[in-house]
């Protein structure tokens, strides 16, 4: 058996290493496998400090319960999660029965792997650099595997590794074809969302609970966009007594590729960043289209993702008002529908304000000012409420309520009274950024109203009357509802925002996390072509590939004469005496390997009589590191590159 | 350099005029407690040379003058029978001395030279199935004449191995040999002071042991007997003794230069004394491999 040079701490990093991968799992797999993976990594770390491991019926005894368990927690459903967590449990038995070098190098290369595919869960900024850094660590496991530098000297190495991956990480990016990819995820769950395609009232109370980032808008210049701003995703247009629903006819009309969007006359112009969802729909306002190739424009001005949710995506959005709109017969029999016999106070109620204003503008104002009269109030918290008749409940007898809530009973009174209505969900507000940019939060889901008549669709938020701040931004901002709504908000800087450090820091990290979505993550296909153009103008077609041809000769040439050279050396200060022979050669020095350095030195001093006091220096240095094993200290090697350069610059 | 040692080659210099190098060559060889052999013509001063070595570190002396009818039990010693005691009784031959002085060992024919190199191995002497220890410290200091005289019965390799060294005095230069025959150097050798003692001498040997020998010049080392294993130059390559022998001798020589570490500068110095009579019969052997052999950094 190879004697392990400190295979302690060979094995507490990799230990390490795997428990933090672990953890990235955990917004993924359940706790319960989690806490195996992490226990069997620490298992290893304390077996390691005793240097016995585990022998192999035992391993493979625990391997077999853990797979078992693997397949019963994480189950078989999300074929990739499964995929991953097996090749981290089977990679984490291969460190348990590691003893020699080589199998430790197994594991570095498992790793490697494994780290990979922590990729397809997260992506953010912080993610990225905590990823980095374990692919640092692991570089060093690795080098530190076959030579005897100390540890730290391996980590000084591996980074300069990563350092020097970077620029051709960069090349790669920017210049490789962005092909597609060349097998489909089979839907991970990405993101939550905070908009579900029935509007039960009780499903957004949830909300709340979410302080995720749903998307970004940049405008190009600021007072373009005025709020509030109510950003569309989903109509709902079917009530069937409970909830409110996409029908049918209205999903297939929106995929029906014969009714074009048309694009508005007059139109705001912004760009908006999402981020991954596990639903196809996208965010606008007002009427909206865009011309990117990777966005459906519906006829009813929405927009929704093709292919790949899984990715950032970026797109330009045309907005333009929802006036003008001509409703035909059998739309407006769409946005009248009612299920018979439900909730009939509330039917009673609007019958008795329909008579009132027989106009439909007036029976508008009439409903706002009924709602702003009536105790209503707004909560995050409503009392739950079951049965059939749970309009009627809310409106006579609790009256708290949110968005959802006052969304459905409005659509319902308006149909009553005849009047096409329709729920629309999406988000409301949003907090404005250093800059042109806006975050739009899972909080800020919102629910409204929208109502046909005078041959335009008009907003109508009874939220808005019952609780008015809720339109002034984000609802983050209300300093009312701040209580209930930071009891619900789930981890996050966001509920330490007042104070001022904290919250500069919040900025700070979100403002670096928008640049590197929006570099980084959102570069696709399109993106690059428009960086190749304006690059290389018209010419990109063929310059490109010009580009990526020379630069990859110039790489491999370089290699090529690198790799002529003597290779760097582990050893001690062999780099530097070489830089000393090269520069002596370069000055017509002969240096004669069959010489020892110090008659080479002593050599190179009968020439440079006027060097002779630094090459003494490095002499001392020499017989210091080289033949009395001191150590290659931080002082000795910066002495010696002082000495290098100085000789570099003398005459 | 150690002061004490200086005054040794100080002294010694009386006696043999311009030979420093090898002064300290031997010097060196019996710091690491090895054997020395001394080749050379007739009258340069090697018999000389060992005679002043030993009375310097004040160490027994005997001298064997080696013949080709001298017989193994005239160097170790034989059994008589004492007609009183009615007992036989072992009278030590000349080879229970601290410093064996063998005067021309290859004159001597191959059974008696097998005596003396067995004793030099094993440090001890066996007559009649009786083990006999010899004294400590033991060295041999051997000369011998070139190998192409006349009668002369040439050591075969394997026993030319057990010898550390092999050195050889060759002439002095003009000014030496001036001096030589004025009668300018000390030829009473006896009388010299003795500048080590037997204790010191054990220190001295001690501290040797604790020279560092670095990465570097093992590297080098290694690299010097490799070569001798791979060139087809060479007829006899170097065994691992060589290279041990080699290492201890590269320690003693930093030593006796006052360092407590080992340069390459070292190994080359004293390689061609270790390795010369090692590697075959031609002169340049070790110079070749030298030439050779870049020195690891």
């Amino acid at each position: 058996m190879l004697k392990m040079h400190n295979a302690g701490l060979i094995n507490s990093a990799l230990s390490f290493i795997f428990i933090i991968m672990s953890g990235f799992l955990f917004t993924e797999v359940p706790a319960l496998f989690l806490a195996i993976l992490i226990s069997l990594s620490c298992l290893n770390l304390l077996i390691g400090k005793f240097y016995k491991k585990l022998n192999g019926k035992v391993a493979n005894i625990l391997a077999a319960a853990c797979l078992i368990a693997l397949f019963v927690v994480v189950g078989v459903s999300d074929t990739v999660k499964l995929f991953v967590s097996m090749m981290l449990l089977a990679s984490t038995f291969k460190l348990l029965q590691a003893r020699t070098t080589k199998q430790y190098q197994t594991v570095c290369l498992l790793v490697f792997f494994n780290l990979s595919t922590l990729y397809l869960f997260h992506q953010g900024l912080l993610e990225t650099l905590l990823v980095s850094s374990l692919y640092i660590v692991n570089f060093a496991v690795l080098g530190y595997l076959d030579s005897p530098n100390s540890f730290k000297t391996a980590n000084k190495q591996s980074v300069k590794t990563i350092f020097f991956a970077l620029p051709i990480a960069a090349f790669l990016i920017l210049f490789l074809p962005r092909l597609p990819a060349f097998w489909q995820l089979p839907g991970p769950k990405l993101a939550k969302t905070g908009l579900s395609e029935q509007v039960n009232p009780f499903s957004i109370a949830k909300l709340a609970e979410s302080d995720e980032l749903v998307f970004r808008v940049e405008e190009p210049n600021n007072t373009a966009l005025q709020p509030p701003y109510y950003w569309r995703s989903l109509i709902h247009d079917e009530f069937n007594g409970n909830e409110w629903l996409i029908s049918d006819i209205l999903k297939s009309q929106q995929f029906n590729l014969t009714r074009k969007p048309v694009a508005p006359q007059n139109y705001v112009q912004y760009q908006v960043i999402a981020e991954p969802s596990s639903a196809n729909w996208l965010y606008g306002l007002g009427y909206a289209t865009s011309d990117n190739t990777a966005v459906f424009s519906t006829y009813n001005g929405l927009l929704k993702r093709k292919g790949n949710l899984n990715k950032n995506i970026k797109y330009t959005v045309k907005s333009g008002s929802l006036n003008n709109v001509v409703l035909s017969d059998f739309e407006k029999r769409l946005y009248t529908r009612l299920p018979g016999n439900v909730n009939p106070k509330t039917r009673t109620l609007s019958l008795s304000l329909a008579e009132k204003n027989t106009n439909e503008e007036a029976y508008f104002n009439a409903l706002l000012r009924y709602f702003n009269e009536q105790a209503f109030s707004y909560t995050l918290t409503p009392t739950a409420m079951t049965g059939e008749n749970t309009i009627d409940q809310f409106v006579f007898d609790n009256k708290r309520g949110f968005c959802g809530h006052y969304a459905s009973t409005a659509a319902f009174m308006f149909r009553v009274a005849k009047i096409p209505a329709r729920v629309v969900s999406g988000y409301l507000g949003g907090e404005q950024k250093q800059g042109s940019t806006l975050n739009v939060y899972q909080y800020d889901a919102h629910a409204w109203v929208e109502v046909h008549f005078n041959n335009a669709w008009h907003v109508f938020d009874a939220t808005a009357v019952v609780a008015p701040e809720r339109l002034n931004g984000s609802l983050s901002q209300l300093s009312e509802l701040n209580e209930s709504f930071n009891e619900n908000l789930g981890f996050g800087l966001k509920r330490w925002s007042h104070f001022k450090a904290i919250n500069w820091l919040r900025n700070h990290l979100e403002e670096l996390d928008y640049k590197w979505t929006n570099w980084v993550l959102t570069f696709d296909q399109q993106s690059q072509q428009n960086f190749l153009k304006s690059l290389f103008g018209n010419k990109a077609n063929w310059i490109t590939p010009l580009v990526v041809l020379v630069t990859l000769a110039f790489v491999f040439l370089g290699y090529f004469f690198y790799s002529k050279r003597t290779p760097l050396s582990n050893e001690p200060l062999i780099n530097e005496i070489e830089q000393l022979y090269r520069w002596a050669n370069k000055r017509g020095i002969e240096t004669d390997v069959t010489l020892t350095p110090l008659q080479n030195i002593a050599n190179i001093k009968k020439q440079k009589p006027h060097l002779s006091s630094e090459l003494a220096k490095f002499e001392q240095i020499i017989i210091e590191v080289r033949y009395q094993q001191l150590a290659f200290t931080q002082k000795r090697k910066t002495t010696a590159r002082v000495l290098l350069n100085s000789l570099k610059t003398a005459k | 350099m150690n002061s004490t040692i200086e005054r040794v080659i100080d002294d010694l210099s009386t006696v043999i005029f311009g030979k420093q190098q090898q002064i300290k060559l031997a010097l060196a060889c019996l710091f690491s407690q090895g054997h020395l052999l001394i080749e050379d013509l007739p009258g340069m001063g090697k018999t000389t040379l060992s005679h002043a070595l030993a009375a310097v570190l004040g160490l027994s002396y005997q001298r064997i003058q080696f013949t080709s009818d001298l017989l193994p039990s005239d160097i170790l010693g034989t059994n008589i029978f004492d007609a009183k005691e009615h007992t036989f009784s072992f009278h030590q031959g000349p080879v229970f001395s601290q410093v064996v002085l063998a005067d021309e060992i290859n004159r001597a024919g191959p059974k008696t030279q097998s005596a003396l190199l067995e004793a030099m191995e094993e440090k001890q002497v066996t007559v009649d199935s009786v083990k006999h220890a010899l004294p400590s410290p033991f060295f041999v200091i051997a000369t011998q004449n070139p190998v192409n005289q006349s009668g002369t019965y040439p050591l075969p390799e394997s026993q030319l191995d057990r010898f550390f060294m092999r050195i050889s005095l060759g002439f002095p230069d003009k000014q030496a040999e001036k001096n030589l025959i004025l009668g300018l150097n000390n030829r009473n050798y006896d009388d010299l002071p003795v500048r080590i003692t037997t204790e010191q001498l054990s220190i001295i040997q001690t501290e040797i042991t604790q020279v560092t020998l670095s990465n570097a010049v093992v590297d080098y080392i290694l690299e010097l007997v490799a070569f001798t294993r791979q060139d087809k130059h060479f007829v006899n390559p170097l065994s691992p003794r060589a290279s041990i022998a080699l290492s201890r001798a590269a320690k003693a020589w930093a030593y006796i230069e006052g360092r407590n570490f080992v340069l390459p500068e070292d190994v080359q110095a004293v390689f061609a004394s270790v390795t010369d009579h090692r590697l075959g019969l031609n002169k340049d052997d070790s110079a070749y491999a030298l030439k050779h052999v870049p020195v690891s950094l």
